[in-house]
């Protein structure tokens, strides 16, 4: 297999003749140019990897060949030696100036002439190891964004679709996953009883691991739903599928309700979740004093024999409930606080009436509360509220 | 930035953690106290989160595996001198159960 080929370009032909003898022998392929013209109609037919051209040539100067081949985008990065006669150091400048890529004095020595090509080429294999290796990245990294993209898509298609509505309740989320994809989740299921079932959870961890894992605590925790019972029982089920199906650091954090509307009972379990905000009449705006519905309970997928504790709260007409996942409330500030629980009850103490509105109005004063920290988790935030 | 040190004390390792435990740094983290784990092969590994001013789920995660890990070595981890932030996070996710707690460095050594 020849190793490249040259274009020796000069207008003397005892010259053409000596370096394409002894490229020849080298075993590369060569071709000669008497002119610099001839030499860009040569370039039409073949590409060489490697130019040694004479400067001071008839119709066409070294130093315009050169200015083309390497002023045109489809010719640049084809290796330039010159050949000088021009003594001195000042003609040698002049000539990488041009772009050459290197310089070799007449008279010379054929085997200086042969060893310079010999190390361009080597440099030349590296670089075209690099392009090759710079296409494959490029490749590589345009099917993965094509593919998170299609990934963030699809668990986008998870979440409750909005306006949500559902046996009396409204309801809205912000979901702001921290890499395009993330491990935060949440599910509102109508129940044929006219009760609700209600999930928030954030998987440890984040980006595409995290997100495989939250559509799976989703279909577990309507598998659980399915079969009956109440957040309790869903949470010892949720937590033996993740004990199953997860690695060793891998967990979520979890809260589960299920809200009676006959009843006017909210039970819920917390399984190392936030605990949601009840705001009594939150939905009427104005004023309001949030109650933390606080539970006691480990994260899912962590230990099958860990017990989880059920809570009651009272849920009425027109009360509102706030469900979120730590990264809205943990974003260290410049001066090293956070918002917390407690900032978020500041925040939540009065919102608007209605629910789009109430939603945004918590992700605008947490943002300015931050600002200009930006999130880095991610962040969900679920407003639900009782209408009847 | 987390700066972890690791030392011996007769058959127990002690590695104190000084920082914020999040998701950036757990790999480092994870790396120490596996090293330790695997060399000294340590019978009690207690774990001083002294210096540790936050600490989010990824960092529980770690602490949760680690003592699995521990745990099936047949060795014991102990957690000591949890600051109250920390202290409140082991107690929001009832992790405070899970883990043997101790107040000081000492005890943790001795409640082996």
């Amino acid at each position: 297999m020849p190793k490249g080929l040259v274009l020796v370009v000069d207008d003397e032909a005892p010259i053409r003749d000596i370096l394409s003898f002894y490229l020849k022998r080298a075993g590369y392929q060569v071709l000669t140019s008497a002119t610099g013209v001839e030499a860009l109609e040569e370039m039409g037919r073949s590409r060489p990897d490697l130019i040694i051209s004479d400067l001071r040539m008839p119709e066409m100067s070294g130093e315009d060949f050169c200015r083309q081949v390497k002023g045109d985008v489809a010719t640049q990065d084809i290796y330039f030696i010159i050949l000088s006669a021009m003594e001195g150091t000042a003609s040698r400048i002049s000539g990488l100036a041009l772009g050459a890529d290197d310089l070799i004095p007449k008279p010379f020595h054929a085997q200086e002439v042969l060893a310079k090509v010999t190390s361009a080429f080597r440099l030349i294999g590296m670089q075209n190891e690099i392009k090759r290796q710079n296409r494959e990245l490029t490749t590589f990294q345009q099917r993965v964004q094509a593919e998170m993209a299609l990934a963030a898509a699809f668990q986008k298609g998870l979440l409750p679709k909005l306006p949500g509505a559902a046996n009396g309740l409204r309801y809205t989320h912000r979901y702001l996953p921290a890499a395009g994809i993330g491990g935060d989740i949440y599910a509102v299921v109508p129940l044929p009883d006219g009760a609700t079932a209600l999930m928030i959870a954030d998987v440890s961890g984040h980006g595409v691991p995290a997100a495989l894992i939250s559509a799976m605590v989703k279909t577990s925790f309507e598998n659980q739903v399915r079969l009956g019972g109440g957040p309790l029982e869903w949470a010892q089920g949720m937590n033996e599928d993740l004990c199953r199906a997860t690695l060793a650091e891998q967990f979520a954090t979890a809260w589960l309700g299920r809200l009676d509307p006959a009843t006017h009972r909210l039970h819920h379990v917390a399984a190392g979740h936030c605990a949601p905000l009840r705001l009594a009449g939150g939905t009427l705006g104005g004023l309001r004093r949030s109650e933390v519905l606080r539970g006691r309970g480990s994260m899912l997928g962590i230990d099958p024999q860990f017990t989880y504790t059920l809570q009651e709260a009272e849920f009425l007409p027109g009360d509102r409930l706030v469900l979120y996942t730590d990264g809205l409330v943990e974003v260290e500030r410049e001066d090293r606080t956070m918002l917390e629980e407690a900032g978020l009850r500041r925040i939540c103490a009065e919102l608007p009436a209605e629910t789009e509105a109430a939603a945004e109005a918590v992700l605008t004063q947490t943002l300015a509360f931050n600002h200009p920290a930006p999130f880095e988790d991610d962040v969900t935030l679920v407003i639900l509220d009782r209408i009847v | 930035m987390l700066n972890i040190q690791s030392r011996q004390e007769g058959t127990s390792s002690v590695v104190s953690i000084h920082g914020k435990v999040n998701f950036e740094v757990t790999a480092q983290l994870r790396e120490v106290i596996r090293e330790t784990v695997a060399t000294a092969q340590p019978r009690l590994l207690v774990i001083n989160l002294e210096g540790v001013s936050f600490i989010d789920s990824s960092g529980l995660g770690l602490l949760v595996a680690a003592r699995n890990s521990v745990d099936k070595s047949g060795g014991r981890l102990h957690l000591c001198c949890l600051p109250a932030p920390v202290k409140k996070t082991f107690d929001q996710t009832n992790l405070s159960n899970y883990f043997s707690i101790f107040s000081t460095e000492q005890d943790a050594l001795r409640g082996a």
